[in-house]
């Protein structure tokens, strides 16, 4: 199919664009031709009324004598297809090709200069005709003189330049259309190596483009490896949080089996058991809880860079639902967000991100939370803090660490803030910790908006 | 206590009334959506537990008929979904707290008695201080009939105010009630939130009687 065919269908652009470019080009040659002709028919007939005008006398009586008429043996040659006439007050003198024809006079006839005029003739013929009235200056009146040839002689000819020229154009439209398919073949070759290529990757995920290719092919090359490398993170990411998941789960279901064992041998005390089987449940649930979290961040990535959400929308929606519990109604909070301001992450991701760390604030702060946020070159900040007690810088540290398990994090400002941190490096950003300049912790966040914008 | 325990699962749904009954509460458990739409709205409790995933009428549509019903009574959401998403959907549907499972029998507890607390804490629904109408329950505040938007706390800082109408409430008081204790540096914030508050109802509404603290004036 041509429409799934970029060869094909480059092929039968240029090929139909030449086809169109000689078609034109034959019509208007053949008009070209065809005037020509008319001008040198032309020109011969002149030089023939020439040697008529020169050589006929004008006798006293008002009649002509032909002294020489013209040498081409056609005007000898009944109905050969050229003639000519000259008609005076006292008679009409023409050819012998005319035989006992006349030619018809003009609607009106120029002395001053030769005219030409194509009109049906004598003998069926469509005569092309030269004509002039004369004024010869030992005669009173004046003779027309006219000179014809049959049309059919330069229709002919043009007819026969069209053909010859048909027959040159075609083989002029193979040879074009021929280089066409080389100028194709030639252009698409660099996609022939880049499926080569492609195949690889498929078949090895660490593979890159790595070919030489045209300027107006390299933007697709970087974007299949930019994908390629996105594609590997996020397998690596999996597989991280698919053995964090694992690890996660393990210690719990370590300790619920070690209280199976203990109810088993009946030793033990029954409020003992049941505090340790809530701490292992409360892990376990953690670790889901994270994955969760996760997860839903990385249903919503595909959608980034189209995105455009407000941040302070989003805080003062969380803020009204922290404002209903215990720990968030006590507390200040100061909203320091330009209402202009845009987050390249959808609603939701910024509603998982910022949860987290305003419950935290919530949590540790005394009286204020802070969430303030600018846009400056390229980038968006936003920064979440409290005038808690902040958190040991050795704390920071460990939660800060790649791939920490959450499970080894434990509560407080670590859970959240490593759920947070998940989300926030799923959706492009980075977070920091800082001491606050309320006193107590502060987060910041950053988002890159050049790569997406 | 009367408490509305709202929840399908066969499992969680009597563990909590059981818990509840331990713990005082005279509990009816309903199983889905439709029956405890109407329970709410011809009983009257003290506080609601409201599970999500219901059969029949989800649980937000149920809170949502409540509240358009005028039935205020403290609820308190339960929900498989742990995610800021649904919390805000959930609050702004009307409910007063939010808990995810799996949650510790002994935090719901607690949380459901801090809710009835807040919600019995206020002598009438409605309070009028002249121009000033406070909906205690819907924590809203109108002046001449134009609703103005108010923080929790500055809500709460009105709300303190306007029951002692006509009379001088000190800072330290103030921070004893909006904090739950005083400390240094208090003072200030409750100037800057009294600032805040002026701003956003007028500033004629509240007074500052040097020495004594802040009065709401009873005919402003």
């Amino acid at each position: 199919m041509i429409g799934n065919s970029l060869r094909l269908r480059l092929l039968a652009g240029a090929a139909g664009a030449i086809f169109v470019a000689l078609v034109i080009a034959w019509i208007v040659m053949i008009f070209l031709f065809q005037r020509h002709i008319e001008t040198r028919v032309e020109q011969e007939l002149q030089r023939y009324a020439l040697q008529l005008v020169a050589g006929f006398e004008v006798n006293a009586d008002g009649s002509i004598a032909i002294q020489q008429s013209p040498a081409d043996p056609r005007f000898d040659t009944p109905a050969s297809g050229l003639y000519w006439q000259i008609t005076g007050e006292e008679g009409t003198w023409r050819s012998r090709s005319l035989w006992d024809q006349i030619l018809a006079p003009p609607p009106s006839a120029n002395t001053a200069q030769w005219q030409t005029r194509f009109f049906e003739g004598p003998l069926d013929e469509r005569l092309f005709v030269l004509e002039r009235l004369i004024q010869p200056s030992d005669a009173p009146t004046s003779f027309l003189v006219q000179l014809a040839l049959n049309e059919a002689e330069i229709i002919t000819a043009r007819d026969e330049f069209g053909r010859s020229l048909a027959i040159f154009l075609s083989v002029l439209w193979i040879v074009l259309a021929g280089a066409a398919w080389i100028q194709v073949q030639l252009g698409l070759h660099p996609l022939g190596s880049l499926r080569k290529e492609l195949a690889a990757l498929r078949v090895n995920a660490a593979e890159r483009l790595g070919g030489s290719y045209p300027s107006e092919v390299e933007p697709l090359t970087r974007a299949i490896n930019d994908l390629a490398n996105a594609r590997e993170a996020d397998l690596r990411r999996a597989r991280q949080r698919a053995a964090d998941l694992a690890h996660g789960m393990k210690t719990p279901l370590a300790a619920l089996s070690a209280q199976s064992r203990l109810i088993r041998q009946n030793g033990s005390d029954a409020g003992a058991m049941a505090d340790s089987l809530d701490k292992a449940i409360a892990a376990a649930g953690a670790a889901v809880e994270a994955e969760l979290a996760r997860s839903r961040a990385a249903a919503n990535r595909h959608s980034r860079g189209k995105i455009r959400v407000s941040p302070a929308i989003v805080a003062k929606r969380l803020i009204s639902v922290l404002e209903h519990t215990e720990m968030g109604m006590r507390l200040d909070y100061e909203l320091a967000l330009p209402e202009h301001l845009r987050i390249p992450v959808a609603e939701d991701d910024l509603t998982e991100i910022l949860g987290p760390l305003l419950e935290n604030a919530a949590r540790y702060a005394r009286r204020n939370v802070r969430v303030a946020g600018e846009a400056t070159n390229g980038a968006v900040h936003l920064s979440v803090e409290d005038d808690g007690p902040g958190i040991d810088p050795r704390d920071v540290a460990e939660v800060m660490v790649r791939g920490k398990r959450l499970d080894q994090i434990g509560g407080g400002h670590g859970l959240g803030l490593a759920i947070a941190r998940e989300l926030i490096e799923a959706t492009g950003g980075t977070i920091a910790l800082s001491k606050s300049s309320l006193g107590g912790l502060s987060a910041d966040i950053l988002w890159k908006t050049t790569a997406t914008t | 206590m009367r408490a509305l325990v709202v929840e399908d699962d066969p499992d969680v749904g009597p563990d909590v009334s059981r818990a509840l009954e331990a713990s005082g509460f005279v509990v009816q458990l309903s199983t889905n959506g439709e029956e405890a739409w109407y329970l709410g709205d011809v009983e009257d409790y003290d506080v609601a537990v409201l599970d999500l995933g219901l059969p029949r009428l989800d649980g937000l549509s149920v809170l949502k008929k409540w509240r358009e019903n005028n039935r205020n009574f403290p609820v308190l959401i339960l929900s498989a979904r742990g995610d800021w998403a649904e919390k805000v959907e959930g609050i702004e549907a009307g409910a007063d707290d939010y808990l995810a499972k799996p949650f510790e029998m002994g935090e719901l507890i607690s949380r459901l008695r801090a809710l009835i607390r807040r919600a019995s804490g206020f002598r009438t629904a409605l309070l009028n201080i002249g121009k000033i109408q406070i909906d205690t329950r819907r924590m809203t505040v109108s002046i001449d009939g134009t609703p103005h938007s108010l923080t929790q706390l500055e809500f709460r800082l009105l709300n303190y105010l306007a029951h002692h109408a006509g009379q001088p409430v000190s800072a330290s008081e103030l921070a004893e009630h909006l904090y739950g204790g005083e400390e240094p540096g208090d003072q200030n914030a409750i100037e800057q939130l009294v600032v805040r508050v002026r701003r956003k109802i007028g500033s004629h509404l509240i007074e500052t009687r040097r020495g004594f603290g802040y009065l709401l004036r009873q005919d402003p």
